[in-house]
């Protein structure tokens, strides 16, 4: 069953598309990797899912919603994390929770619960009460994460769901998104971490200057692209290749120079 | 003005200190944070409406310098030398101590410091005098803004030898507030942690701007005050506070009087400052700055109290119950409530328009120079009580606005992301925040104060003007653009039709007071219009909480 469809979306800003024509269908339960360079409209797309931007041209449809007419009704039931952890940082981890699970519509007894446990899960407990601003960067990205998870969505979005985390914080949020994927939800993240993407995607999307340039499990991109690495196939499709290596070297020369 | 100061610090700062000081390092990061100051301003420093190319160091180092005239002036106002002196000198303290929790906090606790330049070959008694220095060369612009005009008041009413006597205890009295500031900081940090230090400067930085804006109404006034002055004395314990040993050091070279007495007072003056600024940059600060690196590891063991805070409701959450409607307003109610109380950009631009309702109390009721008792028992016979029934609004009226603006305006994408289908009920908690936090609790006291002046005869008439001044409060809301709590960055530019919005905001404060005055002595029709207003407010309160995503500015 297919749970997002994307049909010719198109999105401009200042006469310049970023997104120009858009076709995805992505089917219940999968993971899909998101990927591509910086400004290629991976987080245009993802705020055009997630309901944020609703002035696009083509058709978004998010389990079985318009959502440029259903918006509140798939916020519901989708949960979004983005990369930049913004969050007011004057109130304590559990009060920002207690916040956002109210606009997700929980019972105040099911926030408290869901807020403590998922909390201590994420070793945080010993901060709960204390105010985020003094939190490490990973500890903000945790509260972010359960902020996004904490009513239980269908779909899960996350921009960059691992930077800033430590190592063991991103082999747990790695481990999450597979029980996740196995307990039915199906998750549409962009991440630059190659490797990550490639060892937990179904399906990996590669987007570049607003077209979807390589679509398929990583067994599949391989073979078309000859070659090795989900870093390597990017590489080569994004049309960088060769030159990462010679700035390394220029970086190099004039280091010694 | 900054490189030359700091040149001056520098070459004391070489003659003081020589062992262990790489002087190119100190000089390298002392201009790079002068340079960064540049770029960045210090709460205080900011006026309202920040332009461009303003300096905002020098407008406050003459509002400070305009503040010394008040003080200055006392010395053609009293008569006695030495009470002249210590209030000279005790004012010289006060500020700097003020200045340098307020302003100079962020310096002082600054722990970056040590993860950026300790990485780099620099050592830590270097990256500690740098510290120090970056302060002095402010603090010797603040000490000379503070004691321009007294100093100079001096030379005029006491001679040239007394003139150039008072800037040695003016520097010196500079040298005992830097020490007391640190001792302070030191004994924070000793018993509480990071959050504490950060949360007390914050009320003193709250406490600092009230300050200077009741002072600037009512110091003007107090300058007549002669009788006032008469009643400062010396007592046998005012001999241990630092301005007396100043004031008494300076009588001694007015009188060439050298007795047992002075001559301890002189010892005071000069060894005691000198020795605690000799015992902090040797003792206290090193440790000072172990503390301060320790802060960044600190994880404080608060296991138990999340547990008993699960379970735990407050008072703001049993009072979103009660008032709010839905979810989405009693979570915006709790956020608003919260962040309110701990934000202090807000409470800088809030407390002091709520402390501007005692001077404008002292202004408009108690009036200057009429005698206070006749004053008050004309009171019942006036129709003042109007003033204290609309004042509240006056104050709190402005706290829509505050209530947009966040530093992490950015969170705001939450609600952007999160199912919320009338935005206008985050609005709505938000102002239903404000005035139970805010609006009641002062109209209440307002309220009391005025029953027991005026007696029971106005208790409809306080009725009344509680439903006016919220009917007020959400036009004030319905007006302009609508925000949502903290989704406005302080510094936005956007400021088009912001005095219309004000005219109109007074206006019909104007002619809410103006109906009410006329009808004032007619109590059945203020019983008939109480359901009246009562019934506009829940209709501008609908109105809010109606509105949709397109009626919401960004």
């Amino acid at each position: 069953m297919s749970v997002i469809q994307l049909s010719d979306v198109k999105k401009q800003y200042a006469n310049n598309y970023v997104l120009k024509g858009i076709t995805l269908n992505i089917t219940a339960g999968q993971i899909v990797g998101y990927i591509g360079p910086n400004g290629a409209g991976k987080s245009t797309t993802i705020k055009i899912l997630t309901g944020i931007i609703n002035d696009f041209e083509g058709e978004a449809i998010v389990l079985g919603m318009d959502v440029r007419k259903y918006p509140v009704e798939i916020k519901q039931k989708i949960g979004y994390i983005p990369e930049q952890a913004a969050l007011y940082e004057v109130l304590t981890a559990i009060e920002y929770l207690r916040f956002v699970g109210k606009l997700y519509q929980l019972e105040d007894s099911v926030i408290e619960r869901k807020s403590r446990d998922l909390l201590q899960l994420f070793e945080l407990e010993d901060k709960a009460n204390s105010r985020m601003n003094s939190y490490s960067k990973g500890m903000k990205q945790k509260v972010l994460l359960i902020s996004g998870l904490i009513h239980n969505p269908e779909i899960i979005f996350l921009d960059e769901p691992l930077s800033g985390l430590d190592a063991n914080a991103v082999i747990l949020v790695k481990e999450i998104l597979s029980q996740l994927k196995q307990s039915g939800k199906t998750i549409f993240y962009s991440s630059h971490i190659m490797d990550v993407v490639e060892k937990i995607s179904d399906r990996i999307i590669i987007i570049n200057k607003g077209e979807i340039i390589a679509d398929g499990d990583f067994e599949t991109l391989k073979l078309n692209a000859q070659q090795g690495s989900l870093e390597n196939i990017f590489t080569s499709l994004t049309g960088d290749i060769g030159q990462h290596q010679n700035t390394a070297e220029q970086f190099i020369d004039i280091l010694k120079n | 003005m900054d490189k030359l100061i700091l040149k001056v610090v520098l070459f004391f700062a070489k003659l003081l200190v020589k062992q262990g000081i790489d002087f190119e390092k100190l000089k390298t990061i002392v201009e790079t944070k002068l340079l960064i100051d540049r770029r960045r301003v210090y709460m205080n420093w900011r006026p309202r409406q920040q332009k461009e190319n303003s300096n905002p160091l020098l407008i406050t180092l003459v509002i400070y310098t305009v503040f010394g005239l008040f003080v200055g002036v006392m010395v053609f106002k009293i008569e006695s030398f030495v009470i002249c002196m210590a209030l000279i000198h005790s004012y010289i303290l006060f500020m700097m101590a003020l200045t340098m929790i307020t302003d100079f906090s962020s310096v002082l606790l600054d722990t970056t410091d040590n993860q950026i330049i300790l990485s780099k070959p620099v050592n830590s008694r270097t990256l500690f005098i740098a510290r120090l220095v970056h302060i002095l060369v402010y603090l010797l612009q603040f000490a000379i803004a503070f004691s321009l005009l007294p100093v100079i008041f001096i030379f005029i009413a006491y001679g040239f030898t007394i003139g150039i006597a008072s800037i040695g205890t003016a520097l010196l009295t500079v040298m005992f507030a830097v020490f007391i500031t640190y001792l302070l900081y030191a004994v924070i940090l000793k018993f509480s942690n990071e959050q504490k230090v950060k949360d007390i400067v914050g009320y003193f930085q709250i406490f600092v701007t009230i300050f200077f804006a009741a002072a600037f109404q009512i110091m003007p006034r107090l300058v007549n005050f002669n009788n006032l002055l008469s009643i400062f004395e010396l007592h046998w314990y005012s001999y241990f506070l630092p301005p007396v040993w100043m004031a008494l050091t300076l009588e001694s070279v007015k009188q060439l009087n050298f007795d047992t007495l002075h001559l301890l007072m002189i010892a005071c003056a000069i060894l005691l400052p000198l020795l605690t600024f000799w015992v902090m940059i040797k003792y206290l600060a090193p440790s000072f700055s172990k503390k301060l690196a320790a802060l960044d590891n600190v994880e404080s063991k608060k296991k138990d109290l999340f547990r008993k805070n699960a379970n735990h409701i407050n008072l703001s959450q049993k009072l979103s119950k009660l008032l709010c409607n839905s979810k989405i307003e009693n979570s915006s109610f709790g956020m608003v409530w919260k962040i309110t109380g701990r934000d202090k950009a807000f409470k800088m631009q809030l407390y002091p328009s709520m402390a501007y309702m005692a001077v404008f109390i002292f202004v408009f009721v108690f009036k200057n120079g009429q005698d206070f008792n006749q004053l008050w028992q004309n009171l019942p016979t006036t129709k003042m009580f109007l003033f204290f029934a609309y004042l509240p609004i006056f104050t709190i009226g402005s706290s829509i606005g505050f209530m947009s603006f966040h530093e992490n305006f950015l969170a705001s994408w939450i609600y952007q992301s999160t199912p919320i289908n009338q935005p206008g009920q985050l609005l709505t908690g938000g102002i239903k925040a404000l005035l139970t936090k805010f609006f009641i609790p002062i109209f209440l006291t307002l309220f009391l104060f005025v029953f027991y002046v005026w007696g029971f005869a106005i208790v409809n008439d306080f009725v009344l003007a509680f439903f006016n001044n919220i009917f007020i409060f959400f036009l004030i809301a319905n007006l302009g653009n609508k925000y949502l709590p903290f989704s406005r960055e302080q510094n936005s530019k956007e400021q088009s039709g912001r005095i219309l919005y004000l005219i109109l905001q007074m206006l019909t404060i104007a002619i809410l007071v103006g109906l009410h005055y006329l009808i004032v002595e007619n109590n059945l029709l203020i019983y008939c219009i109480i359901p009246i207003s009562a019934v506009g407010c829940y209709l501008l309160l609908k109105r809010l909480q109606n509105l949709q995503w397109a009626q919401i500015s960004f």
